[in-house]
């Protein structure tokens, strides 16, 4: 390997996100479909594929992470399994169903997705489960505290948001708390606010026009 | 899920929390103050084991502990591994004189007495865990007395290296531990090492939360896996413990969902190699129904080789190196875990 290689990946992208999916003992044909390829019932087209694509890699027959594990005829039966969730995920129609009748049938309610962009633009990281916004977001003006406010009210961490967009922590405190004199110069803010904004799933070119007006609001005073 | 981005410049700069606002990255450790971390009062204990022989298991406990140390935390390494104790000289100090057997056979008072200084601020070696490990009469009491012992001491960290092999002593200190971390290099032979020391562990654990003798029987007959009553996985020994007794089934349901062994994979030479460590993740979840956390990975880094032929702790020698960073990424979410 040598130095300039880059097969670089995300901080954020090694975290316990555990808490998706619960099969705890449970042998695969008693999974959901959701367990199986390990994601959330609310996942996204984006995030399923990239699920099905890691699960496909795992469970191949050649796999050195599941030869001593599995015998063949289960590593055979995962594989089916794999499959058929992912044909029936990807299918709008197909999955719609099949919420119906698995969260009907155990009781539950049926999985809130949200909507999904042309193309999956908005698709946040799956190592930080944005999923389940209840108000509106598009709200503003979007200043430091109200960006704040949105954040706590998402329930995120700045420590996360830090971890996504690797931004420098003390950098987004002084956005949230708009401490001019401590925020960097303004090419590099809007990049910043950009990014902060993406990770919340924000207009980033209204928070930074905004956020920026704001700020040479508050330097006239 | 497993979800991975690549093109991250992860490596090309230090951690986030080392940054400061418009600067150039700073040299690693050097910048950090003491009492950035969360300074949790309890006192955890870390067991590094599982794997083969030669994973990286000492390397990456010595370098661990001086970041630990690093960013605050009062560190104790003990060396307990049964194959090649030399902790000590992946910490760049002469075989040690004192040892646990000194505190074990009454030659000094208490066990702070036996603790050797190394050269980073509150890092302290323990030497001679071994021997207890290794006795024919360590019962389980004289293992919880050595941990009472360890937890009586004035730090807040210990970090425990066992070795590789799966014997019962060594099992136990890996369960009794608050966090296992298994170090795996990307290979079949480690990842089938590990396996079997996790397959060990895990059914050690499940035995151990029964009551009845005749589930215990069933778990280790469970343990071949052509055993007679034809159980071959996790799946077929709860469905058969149930016919049995059914509280002992939901203990060991509840065990299940409470063992949360950690995995650091070494060596990794590509982003294949780093997703192996998700791979091995989802084994983990769809065999034994456990969720394995992914603490990281430590790149393969010629860096390492030097510095342990110089005897001098990579993180110390050569902070810069990418394989420093990685275990400095690692120390990080260790001391900052809830």
């Amino acid at each position: 390997m040598h130095h300039g290689d880059r097969f670089q990946i995300s901080e954020s992208s090694i975290e316990d996100d555990s808490s998706l999916t619960d099969p705890s003992m449970r042998p695969i044909k008693d999974q959901t479909y959701y367990e199986i390829l390990e994601v959330s019932p609310t996942a996204t087209a984006k995030e399923i594929q990239r699920a099905y694509e890691h699960a496909k890699e795992t469970f191949h027959a050649d796999s050195m992470a599941v030869y001593s594990l599995f015998s063949e005829e289960e590593v055979e039966e995962i594989q089916k399994a794999i499959e058929e969730a992912f044909q029936v995920l990807m299918d709008e129609t197909s999955r719609r169903s099949y919420d119906q009748s698995h969260f009907q049938t155990v009781g539950s309610q049926l999985p809130e997705r949200p909507s999904e962009p042309p193309g999956g633009s908005k698709e946040k990281k799956p190592s930080l489960s944005f999923t389940g916004l209840s108000f509106n977001v598009e709200d503003g003006p979007y200043r430091g505290k109200a960006l704040k406010q949105i954040r706590e009210k998402m329930g995120i961490e700045l420590q996360a948001i830090s971890k996504e967009t690797k931004i420098n922590i003390k950098i987004l405190e002084s956005i949230e708390e708009e401490v001019s004199e401590k925020l960097p110069a303004l090419v590099y803010l809007k990049g910043f606010l950009k990014n902060y904004a993406q990770s919340l799933g924000l207009n980033p070119q209204k928070v930074i026009e905004e956020y920026i007006h704001s700020l040479e609001e508050l330097k006239k005073k | 899920m497993g979800g991975f981005e690549w093109g991250c410049l992860f490596f090309a700069r230090p951690p986030v929390y080392l940054q400061q606002a418009g600067d150039k990255p700073i040299p690693y450790l050097r910048g950090i103050r003491v009492g950035q971390v969360q300074n949790n009062s309890r006192k955890m204990i870390w067991t590094i084991g599982g794997g083969k022989g030669g994973s990286g298991k000492s390397f990456i406990t010595a370098n661990l502990g001086i970041c630990l140390s690093k960013l605050g935390e009062r560190v104790v390494l003990i060396d307990a591994d049964l194959g090649g104790a030399n902790l000590h000289t992946f910490l760049g100090i002469s075989p040690p004189v004192l040892s646990l057997s000194d505190f074990i056979k009454k030659r000094v008072s208490h066990l702070r007495e036996v603790l050797i200084p190394t050269s980073t601020p509150n890092l302290q070696l323990l030497t001679g865990a071994q021997d207890l490990l290794n006795a024919a009469d360590s019962k389980s009491v004289q293992k919880r007395k050595l941990i009472r012992s360890i937890q009586s001491l004035d730090n807040n960290t210990v970090l425990v290296d066992l070795g590789a092999g799966n014997s019962c002593s060594v099992l136990d200190f890996f369960l009794m531990s608050d966090g296992g971390i298994l170090v795996v290099t990307p290979e079949p032979t480690s990842i089938e090492n590990t396996y079997r020391f996790l397959k060990s562990a895990f059914y050690r654990r499940l035995k151990q939360s029964v009551s009845s003798s005749s589930v215990k029987d069933l778990i280790d007959s469970a343990m071949d896996r052509k055993n007679e009553m034809g159980i071959q996985n996790p799946y077929d020994l709860i469905k058969a413990v149930r016919r049995v007794d059914e509280g002992d089934a939901q203990r060991m349901l509840e065990e299940t969902k409470t063992f949360h062994p950690n995995l650091i994979l070494n060596q990794v030479r590509s982003k294949k190699d780093i997703e192996i460590g998700f791979s091995i993740r989802s084994a983990c979840l769809k065999y034994f129904g456990i969720h394995l956390h992914y603490l990281g990975y430590v790149v393969y880094d010629q860096d390492v080789s030097n510095s342990i032929r110089r005897r001098r702790p990579l993180v110390l020698e050569n902070p810069k190196s990418r394989a420093a960073q990685c275990i400095m990424e690692i120390a990080s979410k260790l001391a900052n875990r809830p």
